[in-house]
């Protein structure tokens, strides 16, 4: 019952929200979405503890693939992750869309609403699905919901900006299906379970072609996580969305690639089957090329947006690589950089539209004295920007210990130590491309006209989300003991 | 014998009686008799259905007085009532969903005429569906061509005379060749009823005799069908004809006229040549190889295309091409999963028929992409409508093209030869058809800012509108719950044997 | 081979004559001339059926002389089926003629490339 709750309730929110007449009460509208969006926090909370936790099923699509929902450790750490994100940035959103006065706008912005709730609902139930088939529905409907979220402006550029989205998603869905296909005939279930579901027969005599399925289904499910061959369209895509819009993004629909990847690797494929072939050394060898193009990219990318675009490519294939390794220590670094990641990446998308909605800038270099019109915004930036390069006391730097250690320990031949140099050498780019902004920011240089300088510090509505996420993050850095006993549950059960 | 079991001959009977007398009445009234045959014979064959379920099996109803060897005979099994009931849903759905576009289209005194060419096309589908003789079958697919040559032509412009024309001379090379096959096979095997040429043919591929003449036999008879029911090579008259007829005859056509082609040749594989000759043959591997060429060039010739209503016809092809993909497999499943496409493609293909109508009537009339922009804000169901349509094409989950995708992939994988070309053709023209049916999707969704619409406002039509609705649910139904479908497509096809 | 060809050389012809016909509705571009293809490639067929159904030596199935023996007669049912068959194809043939004047009513020429390019040039 809580999964139906928290899956359609927010889903008939926004379809309620699309097709409803004009509100012209921009107040009501609003009033609306946040008791949406909290309620559904609570239901997603109800879930945790009272639902059933074995598994929930909601229908059959046909016999042998029932549509359902369950609940493990992997499901509440991303839903977690994504009911935090998805709050901050409505919060934060319903100061960014503001600015949208006339009633063609006003629409929009409805329209926005509608779908920003379809999205959280069909995340949560990502989070929750208790089967690949489950999974594919709902991360084919991902694509489609968030797709006019990118769409939102309407201008020539987000058309093709969303095409490009579109055909990525769906031709790494495709390759995913194809996976299905072969799992539905060689598994003994599509079930998710610790452990894997291929069976030891299927595993001996069609060995060969359940690794290049196993292979497509990681290039499949990494298009939505921006994995190397495949990571075109998310540069493109998610600078054109609106600011809030491009942090759900960037922090969460990018970790259902990631979730995906877990479910495919750990739940059904199993450690055993794929350890040391030469699936993992081409993922890893994929996600490293990833890690260091996307840090390159992003350093010399001049629009914020699109570098914070690129980071995030850079930062996902930090926890794909993660996991790639299978070993414990990189196992939990990959989970604990995906919340680092996810708190961090939304709150800097948040600066960075705040900034965009305050003055109208979008280049980095036009950013020079932005930390003396702003500093609260700016100096969260700087703690943030810290987490996800890595400095302690953050969050981000436990989250790379872990992944550095893990790596080292791996004993994988070559990667052992070619892994850790590049995480290093990408930490270093990261700073490289992400403090400019404090240190143009606070220090525009001598010639900086200080004459002019007014205050813009944004509203409330904006400053709270970012400051909330950033504390999040560093919190997570100054006591990572709780966290990391449970994520150490949940590796030692897949494992 | 039980009373149902009159029904089929009953239904066809009645379809013949409403058109000839619906010819000498007024327009009206020829609608009122239309509709009314079809709902009857959606009862009966839903009766029948229900009938065959229950007792189990397929019954032969004989025509006149002479027993099995020599006599007509109708034979009803559980896939036959149930392509019949759906046949008549499409069928309705689509003449009301084209009424209004009808009534603009066609001359003022003309319009009982398409009531009169509809029955009788009825008429030919439900024959072609339950006769249990090759030569009955012959001559009901003339007449199936006849009637819907007629459709075509009714609404009168060159492109449209064009179009008959050609789909005319398409028809009738292939119906040449389907007769051809028929008197060869009438030759080897002395019989004309379904049944006992299985017989014989089963015992002539036994003895090792006439190998060749069987073979020439299936290439003739597969070919032949496959012409008419527009497999890729041959569907160049296609685009014309679906695109300028209208709107009613483009669904009724792609949606059904192909597919009744389609399931006369399935019957002649199950009941005629029997499944495991015709699996022998190399003929099952050149249907494979056009079913997939056709999948690609279908898409690719849709992407090119400028006009929406061409744009569909085009996708229409690649549809035809995973019909005879499945076919080719040479599976039990790869049929089955065939059967279930031909029916969710003649769901989806009318609904974007006539949803597509909906939108270039609020957009000037024109049919060019560009003067669709946001064409699904002045037309909300119509867009909406379109949508489902499209996705459902794409083979997104929880419609119904998504399962008929993945019967076909597990189709597929159960053939260790044939699986990698199937699966990579099908991942292919998905992305294909994302890329045209995504792209119109987002057109119609693109708000206009200039007040150049403005004065064109939706005629608000209530049927319109409730025929999208049943559409959409139709999509749905079928997407979400297919299993009991799927499980009477399966006792269907054991039947056949 | 050579002995089978010419002991069947009725079917031989009627083959032959029905390519001739598939052959003609297939490529002329002339509508007159594709519809003479299309009763060349039916006669052709019904001359197989006919041929095929004709027995050396025996008579047709009419009871005058109280004869009953099945060795006397041919098998009908080919007849039959040939009656049908021109049944249709004169449909069929008229409903093409008519498509022709149509045609030819409209744009003065029966040549279908004729047709086709004015048809781009009306830009329909």
């Amino acid at each position: 019952m809580y999964y139906v709750l928290s899956i359609f309730f927010p889903i008939l929110a926004g379809i309620y929200l699309l097709v409803r007449k004009e509100m012209k009460d921009r107040k009501n509208l609003l009033i609306t979405v946040a008791a949406a969006l909290a309620i559904t926090a609570v239901f997603v909370v109800f879930t945790f503890f009272f639902a059933d936790p074995r598994m929930f099923t909601l229908f059959n699509l046909t016999d042998r693939l029932p549509v359902l929902f369950k609940v493990d450790e992997v499901s509440i750490v991303f839903s977690v992750m994504a009911v935090l994100v998805f709050l901050c940035a409505g919060v934060f959103s319903f100061a960014y869309m503001k600015h949208e006065e006339t009633d063609e706008s006003y629409i929009r912005e409805k329209r926005y609403y509608g779908f920003y709730l379809i999205v959280f609902g069909v995340v949560i139930a990502l989070c929750f699905a208790g089967n690949l088939i489950t999974f594919y529905l709902f991360f084919e409907m991902l694509t489609l919901s968030s797709v006019p979220l990118v769409l939102h402006n309407g201008s020539r550029e987000a058309v093709m900006a969303g095409l490009k989205y579109l055909f990525y998603s769906l031709s790494g869905a495709y390759m995913s299906l194809f996976g299905l296909y072969f799992i539905e005939r060689y598994g003994n279930t599509l079930t998710f379970s610790e452990g894997g579901v291929i069976s030891v027969q299927a595993a001996a005599s069609h060995g060969g072609i359940l690794l290049l399925t196993a292979m497509l289904m990681l290039v499949g499910f990494g298009v939505k996580a921006g994995m190397f061959p495949m990571h075109a369209w998310l540069p493109t895509a998610h600078p054109v969305a609106p600011a809030p819009a491009s942090a759900i993004l960037s922090a969460v629909i990018v970790k259902v690639g990631v979730l995906a990847v877990i479910r495919v690797v750990y739940y059904i494929f199993g450690v055993s089957f794929l350890k040391g072939t030469w699936v993992q050394t081409v993922w890893m060898t994929l996600t490293l090329l990833t890690v260091f193009m996307g840090s390159m990219l992003a350093y010399r990318e001049p629009v914020l947006k699109k570098r914070l675009a690129y980071s995030t490519v850079s930062q996902l294939s930090y926890i794909l690589f993660g996991f790639s390794v299978m070993n414990a220590g990189s196992v939990t670094g990959g989970l604990l950089h995906v919340l680092c990641h996810g708190f961090i990446k939304a709150a800097l998308f948040l600066c960075a539209g705040a900034v965009i909605y305050m003055t109208g800038k979008t280049r980095v270099e036009e950013l020079r004295g932005i930390g003396k019109e702003m500093p609260l915004l700016i100096w969260c930036y700087t703690i943030a920007s810290l987490g996800l390069i890595g400095i302690p006391p953050t969050g981000g730097f436990i989250s790379k210990w872990y992944l550095a250690e893990g790596a080292l320990s791996s004993g994988i031949m070559g990667f052992n130590w070619i892994g850790p140099v590049i995480l290093l050498v990408s930490a270093l780019l990261t700073a490289g491309y992400l403090l400019p902004v404090t240190i143009y920011g606070f220090f525009p240089g001598a010639d900086y006209d200080y004459g002019n300088l007014k205050k813009k510090e944004p509203s409330r509505l904006m400053t709270i989300p970012v400051l909330v996420l950033t504390v999040l993050s560093v919190l997570m850095g100054l006591f990572p003991e709780g966290i990391i006993d449970y994520l150490s549950h949940i590796v030692i059960k897949i494992m | 014998m039980d009373f149902v079991q009159n029904f089929p001959a009953v239904s066809i009977l009645m379809c013949l009686f409403a058109g000839i007398i619906s010819s000498g009445m007024k327009k009206r009234s020829a609608r009122y008799i239309s509709m009314g045959l079809i709902v009857a014979v959606t009862v009966l064959s839903l009766c029948t259905l229900l009938y065959i379920l229950k007792t189990g099996q397929a019954f032969v109803y004989v025509m006149g007085k002479f027993p099995a060897p020599w006599g007509n005979e109708i034979r009803a099994g559980v896939l036959e009532a149930f392509m019949a009931f759906f046949f008549c849903v499409i069928m309705f759905l689509s003449l009301e969903g084209g009424r209004k576009k009808l009534a603009d289209e066609v001359e003022e005194g003309k319009t009982f005429l398409y009531y009169v060419l509809s029955d009788l096309l009825l008429s030919s589908l439900l024959a072609l569906v339950y006769t249990n003789d090759l030569f009955t079958a012959y001559v009901f697919v003339e007449i199936n061509t006849i009637a819907a040559c007629g459709l075509i032509m009714i609404r009168q412009n060159g492109r449209t005379i064009k179009a008959s024309a050609r789909y005319m001379i398409m028809s009738l090379l292939g119906s040449g060749l389907f007769l051809m096959g028929l008197c060869m096979l009438y030759d080897l095997t002395g019989h004309l009823l379904m049944s006992n040429i299985k017989e014989q043919a089963a015992l002539i591929y036994a003895s090792g005799e006439y190998r060749i003449p069987l073979l020439i036999v299936i290439a003739l008879m597969s070919v032949g069908l496959a012409i008419k029911s527009a497999l890729f090579p041959f569907h160049a008259w296609l685009p014309d004809a679906y695109g300028y007829s209208t709107v009613s005859s483009a669904a009724i056509l792609s949606s059904l006229v192909s597919k009744g082609y389609i399931f006369l040749l399935i019957k002649i594989i199950y009941r005629v040549i029997g499944f495991d000759i015709f699996n022998s043959s190399k003929i099952i591997n050149v249907l494979f190889i056009f079913g997939l060429m056709g999948m690609i060039f279908g898409s690719l010739s849709a992407i090119r295309e400028n006009d929406v209503r061409r744009m569909i016809s085009f996708s229409s092809v690649a549809q035809i091409g995973y019909i005879y993909m499945g076919i080719g497999m040479g599976t039990q499943a790869g049929i089955g999963a065939s059967v279930f496409h031909i029916l969710s493609h003649a769901a989806t293909k009318s609904l974007l028929f006539i949803a597509a109508i909906g939108l270039t009537d609020v957009s000037g009339g024109s049919r060019k992409f560009i003067e669709l922009t946001g064409a699904a804000y002045r037309n909300k169901w119509a867009g909406a409508a379109f949508t489902v349509g499209s996705l459902s094409m794409v083979g997104v989950p929880m419609f119904s093209g998504f399962i008929s995708k993945l019967l076909f992939a597990q189709a597929a994988v159960q053939n260790n030869v044939k699986m990698l070309p199937a699966l990579i053709v099908l991942g292919i023209s998905t992305v294909l058809n994302a890329i045209y049916f995504m792209k119109t999707v987002i057109r119609i969704y693109t708000p206009v800012d200039d007040g150049k619409y403005d004065s064109i406002r939706f005629k608000d039509m209530k049927s319109y509108t409730v025929i999208l609705i049943c559409f959409i649910l139709l999509n749905v139904i079928l997407g979400v719950s297919s299993q009991p479908v799927v499980d009477l497509i399966d006792q269907g096809l054991a039947m056949f044997s | 081979m050579g002995a089978n060809l010419f002991s069947n050389y009725g079917e031989m012809v009627a083959i032959i004559l029905f390519v001739i016909g598939f052959g003609n509705l297939l490529l002329q571009s002339n509508l007159i001339k594709k519809i003479i293809g299309l009763n060349i490639m039916d006669t052709a067929i019904y001359l197989f059926l006919a041929e095929k159904g004709y027995i050396e030596g025996r008579i047709a199935p009419i009871i005058v002389d109280g004869i009953q023996d099945m060795e006397t007669y041919i098998n009908p049912i080919p007849s039959g089926l040939v009656l049908t068959g021109i049944v249709v194809s004169v449909s069929v043939s008229a409903l093409m003629l008519s498509i022709t004047v149509r045609l030819y009513q409209r744009y003065q020429t029966l040549d279908l490339d004729e047709i086709n390019i004015r048809l781009l040039k009306e830009g329909l």
